[in-house]
């Protein structure tokens, strides 16, 4: 494991985005990441807000086209998360603390599908969300803000 | 002008508040958990009232969705007084950092630009219970918010890159 690790981190690429100084190289996505993070958590809050009381004139049936906004924001960070991985693999893959960002996120979009077809999975998309819909947009806020502090943790380690 | 900038950085840097920022080594990096969930908060609320002015998510009326940006307001304080921290704990780190005064006028731009839409238009938005209105005056907004947010997030994120701040 650790091999490949070593291995990962010392390819040309990896060591491109980390030494190159070029603002096209780890500040690109870095701040890809960030980017991507802010539209993930944010489409998600936006949802998990609407599903908890907030804006309740809000019509929830067109709140289904978050998704696709979502997907991107997290197909953006899982690929920039990996380039990021990559230029410090053999630290940050062996730490506790990357697992568990890794479980949480996991967890985070089996409860985001869990949310999409709880409310949106059948029609007429009903305007008021059952407490099992409320008990999941509020483990997802708690899921996305836990990501944010192991994330942030992560620049520590 | 430099020399009344350090003097400024000198000053604050001894205040006991920037001392306490410094001190507590658990507050740096709580104030920037902090941060990104303003930012989260801010990019999500905001970003989705932008499309909604753009034309989409034209199922939700106008002030429906604007009853929701008072939680974007609070993702943009959340995300200011985590900033002012950082600032005050570390000032040196900023004030001769071009990237911090890229970050300044695009959050200037943005600020104006989200007074200017509240100011003209935030009394019509509230009862607009219309489905598709999305003249070009909103649009515009729209996009000048978007950029604006995209360039306050890129020259934060370039602090520790193009100057030497983290």
């Amino acid at each position: 494991m650790m091999d490949f690790l070593a291995s990962v981190e010392s390819t040309e690429f990896a060591s491109w985005l980390r030494e190159s100084g070029s603002i096209w190289a780890y500040p690109a996505v870095l701040t890809l990441h960030t980017l991507g993070l802010g539209v993930l958590v944010g489409a998600s809050a936006v949802l998990d807000l609407r599903l908890l009381g907030a804006a309740s004139q809000m019509p929830l049936e067109p709140l289904r086209r978050l998704f696709p906004i979502m997907w991107a924001g997290f197909w953006v960070n899982a690929i920039s998360g990996v380039l990021l991985f990559m230029t410090d693999a053999t630290t940050k893959g062996t730490t506790t603390v990357f697992m568990a960002k890794l479980g949480i996120i996991v967890v985070a979009v089996i409860v985001l599908t869990t949310i999409r077809r709880s409310v949106f999975g059948h029609s007429p998309v009903s305007r008021d969300p059952s407490m099992t819909v409320k008990a999941l947009a509020a483990a997802s806020l708690a899921l996305w803000l836990a990501a944010i502090i192991t994330g942030r943790y992560m620049a520590y380690v | 002008m430099h020399e009344t900038l350090d003097a400024f950085v000198t000053w604050l840097r001894a205040t006991q508040v920037s001392e306490f920022i410094r001190d507590k080594p658990w507050l740096w990096p709580a104030c920037e958990i902090a941060h990104f969930v303003g930012l989260s908060l801010l990019v999500g609320v905001i970003g989705f009232f932008d499309l909604r002015l753009l034309g989409a998510f034209r199922r939700v009326p106008l002030y429906a969705a604007w009853s929701l940006v008072p939680w974007g307001k609070l993702g943009f304080a959340i995300a200011a007084a985590t900033g002012v921290t950082f600032f005050v704990g570390a000032p040196d780190q900023y004030v001769n950092n071009v990237a911090f005064y890229a970050k300044l006028v695009f959050l200037l731009i943005a600020g104006v630009n989200a007074a200017a839409f509240e100011i003209i238009y935030g009394a019509r938005v509230k009862t607009s219970a219309a489905i598709d209105a999305t003249p070009m005056a909103y649009r515009a907004i729209a996009v000048v918010s978007i950029v604006s947010w995209f360039f306050v997030i890129y020259w934060g994120r370039m602090l520790p890159f193009v100057g030497n701040a983290f």
